[in-house]
């Protein structure tokens, strides 16, 4: 007879126990959205059986004013978004290993750091539209909310490296350059991908908040568009796919930043 | 003169030479064995906070010998480690010289090798990797890296270990990484930090093992921090005693014997005796 007993112990008991824990939990979360929503009985709030009828419908025809396809519209907004990781990526890992490594120029740019930091990046979406565009604006509101965490956590890793690997490095010949390059660097690794990880998570806040300012294109324009027309079941189709493709993103930066802090030794 | 030169019989050697980078010790070949290669000089360290001054090294002086292995004992804080980075470059001294042959030591350098208590390997690197480290350093081709560290890998035990990542490895394992790591570069002196201290008993003695053995074959100048008596009686050929901080030379002790030495024998037994009394009359825990 076949035991019915967790086990601990057994990977293929965890990970069913951890899909049943899952799936109960969004089945209760659908339960209440639906009470809440028919008990409100107001048209702004649907129910979730007519918001996945309106996420059918855009998966399978499109846009039903602008007649784009849904692909254009991740499509669009997955690039801004990779615009400003990208740039996020090129700025902050030069700058932080730079100024995590030499105190005189993170003290004499902490001021400036903190000042701009507490901004929070969504306030500049107006700002970068009306003088960037739609499509470089976007991308850089998308950079500011990236930017920020990926740097603080880069000067922190920095200047978490143990001594005694720079001690080492320099009784063993190594002059400022290679120990930059061959120390500080990889031992940084970690930290910049916690960085990614906390950044992306915070960039894709701001994306759906930059491109409500946009005359065309992108996930956050689509649920402006639809609330602009009534349309709250194919918003809310909308906050779906912004919330999935946000778990997504967060959820691979995640599992790399595991693997290879495992893979470098460096996990604990 | 700039600090990447330096000046051995009247030749200049720059950082970019190899002969400077990985085999410093054929620099001081002039030097016959048991002759002085290192001399510190009236060296003293004080350390500054902002309620007092400390005064950690009093103005101690003495010689390392070509092909000796010599222990610093001390009661517990009395800036053994201190005089250790002092020499390695890593700590500039407050006064005081530390000359290498003619040469005055100013900053750390590959001619002085260090093996830390806490093996401060780099764990994203395998274990062959951080042995080649030093090489990688000082530009030595690929092949010649692959053939030097295997002997390395092989006279420390390693050999099954080479493509390990750190973190897989035993204490005993990871301070045998360490210290290929600095015997590789062929150091003028190598600076033992305490080097067994992180290790159990039973370790810590095979440990000590090897080490006279890899001494077998290879002849070394070494400076080894220890806070074991025994330790440093089983390995050593002088053993500097130092006093409580601030640390002033007590004695300078001559070991008797060949390596590899039976830790039982009797006159062992006597200067153990001595040392420890002496310790343990400086031993700052009953002022």
């Amino acid at each position: 007879m076949v035991s019915l007993k967790y086990d601990e112990n057994n990977r293929t008991h965890r990970m069913l126990r951890t899909l049943l824990i899952v799936v109960a939990s969004l089945a209760v979360f659908l339960v209440l959205w639906w009470v809440v929503t028919t008990v409100m009985h107001d048209k702004n709030f649907p129910p979730p059986d007519k918001v996945f009828k309106a996420l059918w419908n855009l998966i399978c025809n499109g846009d039903p004013i602008g007649g784009h396809t849904l692909w254009e519209y991740i499509r669009t907004s997955l690039t801004t978004f990779l615009y400003g990781f990208a740039l996020a990526l090129v700025v902050a890992v030069p700058l932080g290993l730079l100024l995590g490594y030499v105190k005189p120029l993170r003290e004499f740019t902490a001021p400036w750091i903190e000042v701009v930091r507490p901004i929070a990046p969504i306030a500049w979406a107006p700002i970068f539209v009306l003088s960037f565009g739609s499509k470089l604006g976007p991308a850089l509101v998308v950079f500011i909310g990236i930017f920020f965490p990926l740097l603080t956590n880069i000067i922190f890793g920095v200047q978490r490296i143990d001594k005694n690997w720079l001690d080492a490095s320099k009784t063993l010949g190594a002059g400022q350059g290679t120990l930059f390059v061959k120390v500080v660097l990889p031992a940084t690794v970690p930290y910049i991908l916690n960085g990614v990880k906390v950044g992306l998570g915070v960039g894709w806040m701001c994306i759906v908040a930059a491109e409500i300012y946009n005359k065309f294109g992108g996930i956050g324009q689509y649920l402006v568009d639809m609330v602009n027309n009534g349309l709250m079941e194919n918003a809310f189709a909308a906050i779906i796919i912004i919330a999935v493709l946000g778990l997504l993103t967060t959820g691979i930066a995640e599992y790399v930043s595991k693997w290879v802090s495992r893979r470098m030794g460096m996990d604990a | 003169m700039s600090k990447s030169e330096m000046v051995v019989n009247g030749e200049k050697y720059d950082a970019k030479d190899r002969v400077r980078a990985d085999r410093t010790d054929k620099l001081y070949e002039h030097i016959p064995e048991g002759e002085p290669l290192v001399r510190i000089e009236n060296l003293n360290v004080t350390y500054r906070t902002d309620e007092k001054v400390t005064l950690a090294v009093d103005n101690i002086s003495f010689d390392i010998k070509k092909g000796e292995l010599i222990s610093i004992v001390g009661p517990s804080g009395c800036g053994k480690s201190t005089i250790l980075r002092c020499i390695s470059g890593l700590l500039q001294p407050t006064s005081g010289t530390i000359m290498i042959g003619d040469n005055k030591c100013t900053t750390a350098g590959s001619d002085r090798g260090m093996v830390f208590q806490d093996f401060a390997l780099f764990p994203w690197r395998s274990v062959r990797k951080n042995i080649e480290f030093g090489l990688e350093v000082a530009g030595v081709p690929k092949e010649e890296r692959r053939e030097r560290s295997e002997r390395y890998l092989k006279a420390m035990g390693l050999q099954d270990f080479a493509d390990a990542r750190i973190h897989e490895l035993s204490g005993g394992m990871k301070q045998r990484v360490g210290i290929a790591r600095a015997m590789i570069m062929h150091p003028a002196v190598i600076l033992m930090d305490e080097p067994f201290g992180a290790l159990d008993a039973q370790t810590r003695n095979i440990l000590q093992e090897s080490l006279v053995n890899v001494l077998k074959n290879s002849s070394r100048t070494i400076v080894f921090v220890t806070h074991s008596v025994d330790e440093a009686l089983f390995l050593s050929d002088r053993i500097l005693v130092l006093s409580k901080r601030p640390a002033t030379v007590h004695k300078i002790i001559d070991v008797p014997g060949d390596r590899p030495r039976d830790r039982t024998a009797p006159e062992y037994a006597q200067l153990r005796s001595e040392i420890l009394s002496y310790l343990h009359s400086q031993n700052t825990m009953f002022d």
